[in-house]
């Protein structure tokens, strides 16, 4: 039983150590692609360019000025309108009472 | 079992001693057009190489296919900062036909470039013209080296060596081991 566990275990830890020692041997960079390789394709398309009657630089007029932006409208300066007053109220008019005691006599 | 396991470990020993002392051998790799060998020349160990091939490539603009040539492009596995490829175009056949073909690089390869030296030199035993100058490409700086070597019966190839700025200076060794280990095959 105990040999046959030392056998399982050489087995298991031998089958470990190799698999890690033969990931060792990979580099340690995976998957590399030529995502961007931007001077690869400039070459190809120096290729395409190359002594044809297009030019891609072509000497184009220069851009124009960009446009003035027109003045912003001034609202009409208006007076705010004069602030409501309220009603004043007059003193009523003082009147001699109508009725008035005569003059003692 | 445990002698089948004990062989796995002295496989990987094998592997681990191989890659610990790698071989110092460059990879020779020929440019051929219609079965006829161009030129070889050696990539770096630990380089990625791109081969591409004869292809159509169409302007969406302009809607005219036009063919190019194959381009080889090659750069370190592990850094992009450094970028190196040849070109044979077809229908250039003279250094001068190849510096026109090379005034074409501003628009492409590198922007606002400015040329720093120009000298006439041979490689690989040919005559060859190169170009060294500056320029700016995604933001960052690069400086290039733009080659018109004039191979054998009628055709010229075109090296361009591309290193960013920031890029390790040793990479300038490996590119003129490239350089050094030209030859024309015709």
């Amino acid at each position: 039983m105990s040999i046959r566990l030392i056998k399982r275990m050489s087995l298991a830890l031998g089958l470990g150590i190799a698999t890690l020692t033969l990931s060792a041997c990979d580099g340690v960079t995976v998957g590399v692609g030529y995502g961007y390789d931007p001077f690869y394709d400039s070459m190809l398309w120096n290729d395409y360019y190359h002594d044809v009657d297009v030019d891609i630089d072509i000497d184009r007029p220069n851009r124009p000025d960009r446009p003035v932006r027109p003045e912003r409208p001034k609202p009409p300066v208006a007076k705010p309108p004069a602030r409501p007053r309220p009603p004043v109220a007059r003193p009523p008019v003082a009147r001699p009472p109508i009725h008035r005691p005569g003059p003692r006599r | 079992m445990r002698s089948f396991s004990c062989s796995i470990l002295a496989l990987c020993g094998a592997f681990y001693v191989g890659t610990a002392a790698p071989a110092l051998a460059d990879t020779p790799v020929t440019y051929t057009e219609e079965g006829q060998a161009l030129f070889r020349f050696e990539v770096p160990d630990f380089w990625i190489l791109r081969t591409g091939g004869p292809r159509e490539i169409e302007d969406t603009g302009l809607g005219d296919a036009r063919a190019v040539a194959r381009v080889i492009g090659f750069r370190p596995v592990t850094d992009d900062a450094v970028w190196m490829g040849f070109v044979s175009p077809a229908g250039v056949g003279t250094i001068q036909g190849g510096v026109r073909y090379l005034q074409d690089i501003d628009r492409f390869l590198v922007k606002d470039p400015t040329m720093t030296s120009t000298s006439d030199t041979r490689i690989g035993g040919l005559p060859a013209r190169v170009f060294r100058g500056t320029g700016h490409r995604d933001g960052k700086g690069v400086s290039f080296t733009a080659t018109v070597i004039d191979l054998p019966q009628g055709r010229v190839a075109i090296a361009v060596a591309i290193l960013r700025d920031g890029a390790d200076p040793s990479f300038a060794d490996d590119l003129n081991a490239v350089f050094a280990s030209f030859r024309a095959l015709q």
